[in-house]
């Protein structure tokens, strides 16, 4: 096991250096500075003694090995477009409303959905069963901003009840919050319906069933415990994937959140902060998916990692 | 008795599958209508005839109304189809193209081949699309070839995936070793038998990577970084009427429903396919 945590942590070192060499070629390639908008026209040596203090004049391969020897003492630069402050002081800032919106939508979403796929899988071809499944099937293919947009059309403009959008209120976050969830119940309601659906029809059940055991023991004690397995491992990377703000619904919400930053950052050529944001949610989403699956592996006895053929 | 074919089968399963049939009927009248698009359609996407009435409210008349650049708004939604519709088949094709050879590579070679491709794999899996697909949008200043390579850039994950496990699965099987008994190259069973035998995974990912091909493009076009205008593309349709919302409600509704519908229609005809191709598959 732990011979295979260290060789996961090897590849996932390998993958970050990877993204980030591959991140920083990519950034830099893309035309314009950060000084050449149209907006504040500065004079050349202006610009020059700019891209000279931020150190932007020295070769690439300088700029990356500082930048990312800064990444190894968390310190992320200066972001261009709000210099007043480091880059991490902006994320703490920025990342709040996203945090709580994402969280709250995943945290009520998982749990909605979980419910709504065991409904589904227990009535099967029922008309809860037809609900679930066509439910499931919007929420993934219909666009958030199209759930945001329809959510605001009917409980603001419509009914009236609710703000469009902001942030402050906490009852202005209800609709955010309702959009996130919506992507996370959806996901939920497939996998669940899918591997109670799969646990059920399994040998083991008819012999519980033939013991004589209750239903709700069968259920509760037999079948969701080996269902629950598929379904622990998609959370973390999902959680990471809301918690860490929707550009759309951020937008569409007006929720001062990260969202906004990831455009602006690539208009911007915001280097510092482009870099930030994207190395941090590469490496949440390493250190997600490593933790399910050692999570997988303590929880299912049945696999033994490190001894794969 | 004749001996029913697994084709027949596989038809028979699908007709029985009533939400993938009525979505494979709607799916086929939208290739219809983006297909004959100058027919259905009065004038031309990018005609300002109807300045005069522009932000017009659906009639008899403009059926989807006029825009806000005095466009007749059906019109610009039909040739959105074939926006849409021309990005989803092209990415899932190159999808198919670059997934097949490293997935067949990957699963027959196995060892570095396997590990590599893996490796591969992992790094589009942790890296967000969006944000990659809106770094590469900005370095190519966008435009059509390049949304369908980024589409086919993250769309390859899957079908590479499932062609490898099949690949996988059918390497030891006994006629694909007879094969290299009789002294097969690597390629020809390959190409011969192993590929041949993938079809069904392969043909389910290339209709599954369509959807999630007009998805990353109705959201580039959204974030403004998509096919560039007057081209109509729904994402940016639904850009500009956002901004209308509250008094053209029109200009957002129309481009939304025909997104969603278009998406939905060929994810359903999708799972159809997929149930119908490989019955043990049923209900993921």
């Amino acid at each position: 096991m732990i011979r295979y945590i260290l060789g996961r942590i090897a590849s996932i070192a390998l993958t970050f250096t990877v993204v980030s060499v591959i991140v920083f070629l990519m950034m830099h390639a893309v035309p314009g500075g950060p000084f050449d908008g149209n907006d504040m026209p500065v004079s050349d040596e202006v610009k020059a003694k700019l891209n000279a203090s931020l150190g932007l004049d020295q070769p690439l391969y300088v700029q990356y090995f500082k930048y990312m020897w800064g990444v190894l003492h968390f310190d992320f630069g200066i972001p261009f477009q709000s210099p007043g402050e480091t880059t991490l002081q902006l994320l703490s800032r920025a990342w709040p409303p996203s945090l709580i919106l994402g969280g709250a939508g995943v945290l009520i979403g998982a749990p909605l959905g979980i419910l709504l796929g065991m409904a589904a899988a227990l009535r099967r071809n029922s008309w809860i069963d037809y609900l679930a499944s066509a439910f499931a099937t919007l929420g993934l293919t219909i666009p958030v901003f199209v759930i945001s947009m329809g959510l605001i059309m009917v409980f603001a403009v419509w009914l009236n009840w609710l703000p469009a959008s902001g942030w402050g209120k906490p009852h202005s976050w209800i609709l955010p919050i309702t959009a996130y969830a919506a992507i996370p119940m959806a996901t939920y309601a497939r996998y669940t319906r899918s591997a109670m659906l799969d646990v059920l029809t399994k040998p083991f059940v008819t012999v519980l069933r033939a013991k004589g055991l209750s239903e709700r023991r069968i259920i509760f004690q037999h079948v969701l415990r080996n269902a629950a397995l598929p379904m622990v491992t998609v959370f973390l990377p999902m959680f990471i994937g809301t918690a860490t703000g929707s550009i759309f619904v951020e937008a569409m919400f007006r929720v001062p959140g990260l969202g906004a930053y990831f455009v602006s950052s690539i208009t911007l050529r915001d280097y510092s902060l482009e870099m930030a944001l994207i190395l941090m949610v590469t490496m949440m989403f390493c250190i997600a998916y490593l933790l399910s699956d050692i999570v997988y592996a303590l929880l299912n006895p049945r696999i033994r990692v490190g001894r794969r053929s | 008795m004749t001996q029913r074919s697994p084709l027949y089968f596989a038809l028979r399963r699908f007709a029985d599958n009533k939400a993938a049939v009525v979505a494979g009927i709607v799916l086929a009248v939208i290739v219809l209508m983006a297909v004959f698009a100058p027919l259905i359609s009065k004038t031309g996407y990018a005609d300002q005839d109807f300045l005069a009435q522009s932000y017009a409210f659906p009639s008899g008349t403009f059926w989807f109304g006029v825009d806000d650049l005095g466009r007749d708004f059906f019109t610009r939604i039909v040739y959105g189809a074939r926006v849409s519709l021309t990005i989803g088949f092209a990415a899932a094709a190159f999808s198919v193209l670059i997934g097949i050879p490293l997935g067949a590579i990957a699963g027959y070679y196995g060892g570095w081949a396997d590990w590599g491709v893996m490796r591969l794999i992992e790094l589009f899996s942790v890296v967000p699309p969006l944000l990659a697909a809106m770094l590469l949008g900005a370095l190519t200043n966008g435009g059509f070839l390049t949304i369908v390579l980024i589409a086919a850039l993250f769309g390859w994950v899957q079908v590479c995936l499932l062609v490898r496990a099949q690949v996988k699965a059918f390497r030891e099987k006994e006629f694909v070793r007879a094969a290299a008994a009789l002294g097969a190259s690597p390629g020809y069973i390959i190409h011969r038998h192993l590929i041949p035998n993938a079809l069904s995974p392969i043909i389910v990912g290339f209709v599954l990577a369509i959807p999630l091909a007009m998805m990353l493009d109705a959201s580039l076009s959204f974030l403004g970084i998509g096919v560039p205008p007057p081209t109509p593309s729904w994402g940016q349709m639904i850009n500009v009427g956002m901004n209308f919302m509250y008094f053209y409600w029109h200009l957002a509704v129309f481009p939304t429903a025909a997104l969603a519908i278009t998406v939905l229609a060929t994810t359903l005809f999708g799972d159809g396919l997929r149930d119908a191709l490989d019955p043990t598959l049923k209900g993921r």
